[in-house]
């Protein structure tokens, strides 16, 4: 039979409750890099993708430069890239976000189970650090950001 | 032809800022995070650095502490391109010595109208 009592005390949480709340959190953790797996296979494919439309559009600005087409006929492509540019710093902009949560919640699970279960007989559990900045990541658009010069 | 510096350590942000430099006539040099950034400006100059701030080993800030502490880096146009958007970091990279502050994503056109602005 599991001792459902806490080394914190009376109103400290059940040890049931902090071991069903840690295990949604490693869950939530385990998603996140599932996540971050499927997010970077995704960009990879999109990359690839994409260089080949750039070399694609330098063999038409060869072919422009000769004149056999017109140089204006490239332009909307170039529009096409130059949105592609921007809209595919969406991966580098998601996985700090993934990064950040991952690490907040590994963090709350750790110190979950430390005030739940108290330390190892061997020492002191190991509670990975919470980041100590807020997320990096306020964007919440994909409009291109701020420009500021000193 | 004038050549950059680029620094981020991921490599779909390092091959959006060199397609994007490289189509503007730049020679482009990429670095995967402060650290290595640093070692590859000990060994020849550039006419502008743009850097990512967090990153492991020596994020950006600190790299452009160290590269105006290097004599052939005093006046040359440093840029921050990251996710940070927050004064206090703004500042802290102002304080440095950066030349600027761009948040991401960057747009093409605006990207190079900054580069086009500071470098000499």
């Amino acid at each position: 039979m599991i001792d459902d009592s806490s080394p914190l005390g009376e109103h400290a949480i059940p040890l049931l409750v902090a071991a069903e709340l840690q295990d949604h959190l490693m869950t939530a953790t385990n998603d996140l890099d599932r996540l971050q797996t499927l997010l970077a296979d995704a960009c990879d494919t999109l990359m690839l993708r994409f260089s080949s439309a750039v070399e694609q559009m330098q063999a038409l600005m060869g072919a422009a430069s000769d004149h056999r087409i017109q140089a204006d006929e490239l332009l909307p492509v170039m529009r096409s890239l130059g949105a592609a540019v921007t809209a595919l710093q969406f991966q580098d902009m998601a996985s700090q976000l993934i990064n950040h949560t991952h690490r907040r919640l590994r963090s709350c699970a750790d110190q979950l189970a430390r005030e739940a279960m108290g330390d190892d007989e061997e020492g002191l559990a190991v509670v990975e650090d919470a980041p100590l900045r807020p997320n990096p990541v306020t964007q919440a658009e994909m409009d291109a950001g701020s420009v500021e010069l000193f | 032809m004038h050549s950059i510096l680029a620094v981020d350590d991921s490599a779909s942000m390092r091959q959006m800022v060199s397609f994007t430099l490289k189509s503007a006539g730049y020679n482009v040099v990429e670095a995967i995070d402060g650290q290595d950034a640093f070692e590859k400006a000990a060994s020849r100059s550039f006419d502008l650095v743009l850097t990512d701030q967090n990153m492991p080993r020596m994020d950006g800030i600190t790299l452009v502490k160290r590269l105006r502490e290097t004599p052939q880096f005093k006046s040359t146009p440093i840029l921050i391109l990251t996710t940070e958007s927050s004064d206090q970091m703004k500042q802290a990279g102002r304080a440095a010595g950066a030349t600027g502050w761009l948040v991401k994503p960057f747009d093409p056109n605006k990207l190079l109208e900054v580069i086009q602005k500071v470098i000499r």
